[in-house]
């Protein structure tokens, strides 16, 4: 492999707007309940957004019987969706529910980090979305920031499969709310 | 259509007015994207501009002109346009042969699309002579006016500019929900040593990524900023050369602060404390520049207009509201600069009846009511849900005294429920226009980029057709000039002047790019700043009421806007909003355990003008005495809102958050 594509998502930054996800759903035109990207609430104040993180060691490449599943040589994990029997083995394996199961066709989709975008130099769309820049992406082989965290609190452990991803946490604030 | 890339103009009522680029290919719309060629949005849209493909191709849009009768009933009728605009016409013409004029006739069109070329439904109405017609703005009047008295003019500071200031204020303002794009520029400046500093009675959104954010109890910024100048004064930090010379009422300002307003009774109305109090009058006084944002929440009650100009003269006492970086932020009318041709189209003259009526769309329905001489008798509803207005119940009662309404939307709304028609309107990318922003100083067109979703048409193809219509029955009823294309009446907009306030040659190069106001052009002084007034505090004080309180059974309602919708817009996109996120209701821990209510339960909300069923979800940071709620076009919470007559006015718009309402578990017996 000569990178590992992955996100670095800054929580102190992220507004929780979801122009992420909507994006994501925009340029893929995914129906509804299909959720490739996806944001929620860590706790009362931390947003995440989350999507396939591209794994090191992905579960569901292991798990999948149809080998649909395969790892680009810039880290980025596919799947051939015409491969899929829809026995959604990776749904239950995936730490952090990247494996999105669509109702109407029977099968798997998920995330694939807009390569197609990406190969023409372009950023994913939920990346070129994020107005406060919270989302990026980065070569994990290449990053290095002391600041930058390996995992939030409330965040699916990631030591079964190492994602591709880096957190900047969220900062303390001063708050005088009404006695 | 050809496919392609298009330039459109996303046309919410949105600080964003952002321009994006509409992705086409066979005739559909198959995605957009930001326009990194507009300066505010650099390429960028909210949610809300990302699921537009799901807006135009959604199955609940409207397709065909349909009849209802009898209305209310849910018998509806697919008709032809033609049949529409004979029963629109012969109903006009023969209300104008009974009453003489068409005073009968009128319409209720508010924010939903605020393209320059959606003024076709004022210009069709214009275009019959004298009717009647709604006036003010039930958003943001308040503001406006106040806004006014302090400035002489509007008066909005550059959003791009926030960039560059130390410290940023924000009063009851919620940029993370409501104006994303503004978040980026606090951002760039937060990485440049400023500090955020959020004022709400709600812990929102923005006021978790605050520096500082501090609660204060709804309604009494005035004091506040009052208590913030006070200090500053003090402590000498003011800017006394600028209050002196250029400004009006400095002497009795500081001496109704210096005499009158007591540090303790800031305290006590606003519940901040002594020692915030301090912290922020320091952070004020000595930082600079400082940006001061007075948000639309802040008027959303009867203290706005003294809230406004209180806070506007807190950011002139720092010395701050004309350096650069620093400012004033509320929003602008710059639409005003432009001829507006269709609003202002001259319709021709009646023997009798000199003008047209006009009615407050703050208190539409009820002050419709009170026409008699004739009574209103047709009414026309477009880009508007009146779901999102107040009190229903005159509603109710004006639609009854109705003889034909006609609603023109996307949507099956509860209005378009309440019509004998409705007419399917087309998106924004199925039709030309001409876009300027309230927050932001760009100018973008909006081009026509697929074909109309089924039948649908835009507001200025209804108003072509109907006024052909009304000639072919009645030559002569409307002088409506028909044969104009969309071109032209955007060309018209471009005016000499327009062209050089914008920097442009003309329509073209608005095809390459936004394009911005010179900076010089965007604000003039045209007199000194005037100081908040203390004779009006003493003269017009407002008796408060006891604030309500679980113990007394009482809620403050408060209906902030929500992430995924704009009041009821965008609400059946399965992308956006599920069905049973509208029905929130969020009560604080104190009020839960009052009425022994839990998490997710379900709980009914009530005053005597309505009651409403909805899911509980316990927030603790809600003050103890207030309810949240989420505006909604299905279940609507504004059926619980209704302005107290004596307080509307002229000048003021709908005081959206001065209901007071109770809740209790839910229970069927209530049914």
């Amino acid at each position: 492999m000569f990178k590992q594509l992955g996100y670095v998502f800054n929580a102190d930054d992220c507004i929780g707007c979801k122009a992420c996800e909507i994006a994501c759903k925009n340029e893929n035109q995914t129906p509804a309940h299909v959720r490739w990207r996806r944001v929620s609430k860590l706790d009362t104040e931390t947003f995440l957004s989350i999507s396939c993180n591209h794994c090191e060691n992905p579960e569901c490449f292991r798990v999948c019987p149809e080998r649909a599943f395969t790892k680009r040589s810039d880290g980025i994990v596919e799947i051939d969706e015409s491969r899929c029997n829809g026995c959604k083995l990776c749904i239950e394996a995936c730490p952090y529910s990247a494996p999105q199961f669509n109702s109407e066709t029977q099968k798997v989709s998920k995330c694939q980090m807009c390569y197609p975008r990406q190969d023409v130099g372009l950023p994913p769309a939920c990346v070129e979305a994020c107005t406060t820049g919270a989302l990026g992406t980065v070569d994990l082989f290449q990053f290095t920031d002391p600041e930058s965290i390996r995992s939030l609190s409330g965040f699916p452990d990631i030591k079964i499969t190492n994602p591709s991803i880096v957190f900047y946490p969220v900062k303390p604030r001063t708050r005088y709310f009404l006695k | 259509m050809k496919d392609g890339i298009y330039r459109n103009t996303c046309p919410r009522n949105c600080y964003g007015t952002c321009s994006m680029l509409s992705y086409v290919k066979n005739g559909r719309l198959i995605k957009v994207t930001g326009d990194p060629e507009h300066g505010y949005s650099k390429g960028r849209l909210c949610a809300k501009g990302y699921a537009y493909t799901q807006y135009v191709y959604n199955q609940n849009r409207l397709k065909y002109p349909m009849l209802q009768s009898p209305r209310g009933s849910g018998k509806w009728k697919r008709i032809t346009w033609d049949e529409a605009y004979t029963i629109i016409a012969e109903k006009m013409i023969e209300l104008n042969e009974r009453y003489g004029s068409n005073l009968p006739c009128g319409y209720n069109k508010f924010s939903g699309n605020l393209g320059l070329l959606h003024y076709a439904t004022e210009g069709m109405f214009n275009s019959i002579g004298p009717h009647t017609k709604p006036i003010g703005n039930p958003c943001a009047l308040t503001g406006k006016v106040a806004n006014h008295r302090s400035f002489g003019s509007h008066f909005s500071s550059i959003p791009e500019d926030m960039a560059g200031a130390k410290l940023i204020v924000l009063w009851g303002a919620n940029p993370a929900v409501t104006n994303v794009h503004q978040m980026k520029f606090i951002y760039q400046a937060r990485k440049n040593g400023a500090k955020l500093i959020v004022i709400d009675p709600v812990f929102t959104q923005t006021a978790a990524k605050a520096d500082i954010f501090i609660q204060i109890i709804p309604g009494t910024d005035m004091y506040l900023a009052l208590g913030i100048a006070k200090l500053v004064i003090k402590n000498n930090r003011h800017a006394r050369e600028f209050l002196e010379s250029d400004t009006e009422g400095w002497n009795p300002y500081r001496a109704y602060l210096d005499n009158e307003l007591s540090i303790d009774e800031i305290c006590h109305k606003t519940g901040v404390t002594m020692q915030v109090l301090a912290e922020i009058s320091e952070l004020y006084g000595s930082i600079k520049p400082v940006v001061t944002w007075a948000g639309l929440g802040i008027q959303r009650n009867m203290y706005g207009s003294k809230s406004i100009k209180a806070i506007n003269s807190l950011a002139a006492v720092t010395g701050n509201l004309f350096i650069p970086n620093g400012g004033l932020y509320f929003m602008h009318f710059n639409v005003d600069d432009f001829p507006c041709a269709l609003l202002n189209h001259k319709g021709p003259i009646h023997p009798s009846v000199q003008a047209s009526r006009k009615v407050d769309i703050s208190d539409f329905a009820n002050s419709a009511l009170q026409l008699s001489d004739p009574p209103l008798k047709l009414l026309w509803i477009a880009s508007r849900n009146i779901t999102q207005d107040h009190n229903f119940i005159a509603w109710q009662k004006l639609f009854e005294q109705l003889e034909l309404i006609v609603t023109v939307d996307l949507y099956m709304t509860k209005s378009a429920e309440n019509s004998d028609l409705v007419l399917p309107a087309a998106t924004h990318f199925e039709e030309e226009d001409l876009h300027v922003g309230y927050w932001h100083f760009w100018l973008s067109v909006n081009q026509k980029a697929i074909p109309p979703y089924y039948e649908a048409k835009s507001d200025l193809q209804i108003a072509r057709e109907l006024s052909l219509k009304l000639n072919e029955l009645s030559p002569g009823f409307s002088n409506f000039p028909a044969d104009k294309e969309p071109i032209d009446w955007i060309k018209e907009e471009l005016t000499p002047e327009i062209l050089d306030l914008y920097s442009i040659n003309g329509y073209e190069d608005l095809l390459r790019r936004p394009s911005k106001k010179a900076k010089h052009t965007i604000h003039k002084q045209n007199q000194k700043f005037r100081l908040f007034s203390p004779t009006e505090m003493r003269q017009n004080n407002v008796r408060a009421a006891e604030p309500p309180s679980p113990e007394k059974h009482e809620y403050k309602l408060i209906t902030p806007q929500s992430l995924l919708k704009i009041h009821s817009q965008f609400e059946s996109l399965s992308w956006l909003n599920k069905h049973h996120d509208d029905s929130y209701i969020e009560i604080s821990n104190e009020a839960a355990l009052y009425h022994n209510i839990n998490n997710l339960e379900k709980i009914e909300v009530y005053n005597r003008y309505g009651q409403l069923v909805g899911v509980a979800k316990i927030n603790p940071y809600l003050q103890k005495n207030i309810i949240l709620a989420h505006q909604s076009g299905n279940n609507p919470i504004n059926q619980l809102i209704h302005q107290q007559e004596h307080l509307v006015s002229a000048d003021v718009s709908t005081h959206f958050y001065d209901s007071t309402v109770s809740i209790r578990k839910w229970s069927e017996a209530h049914v």
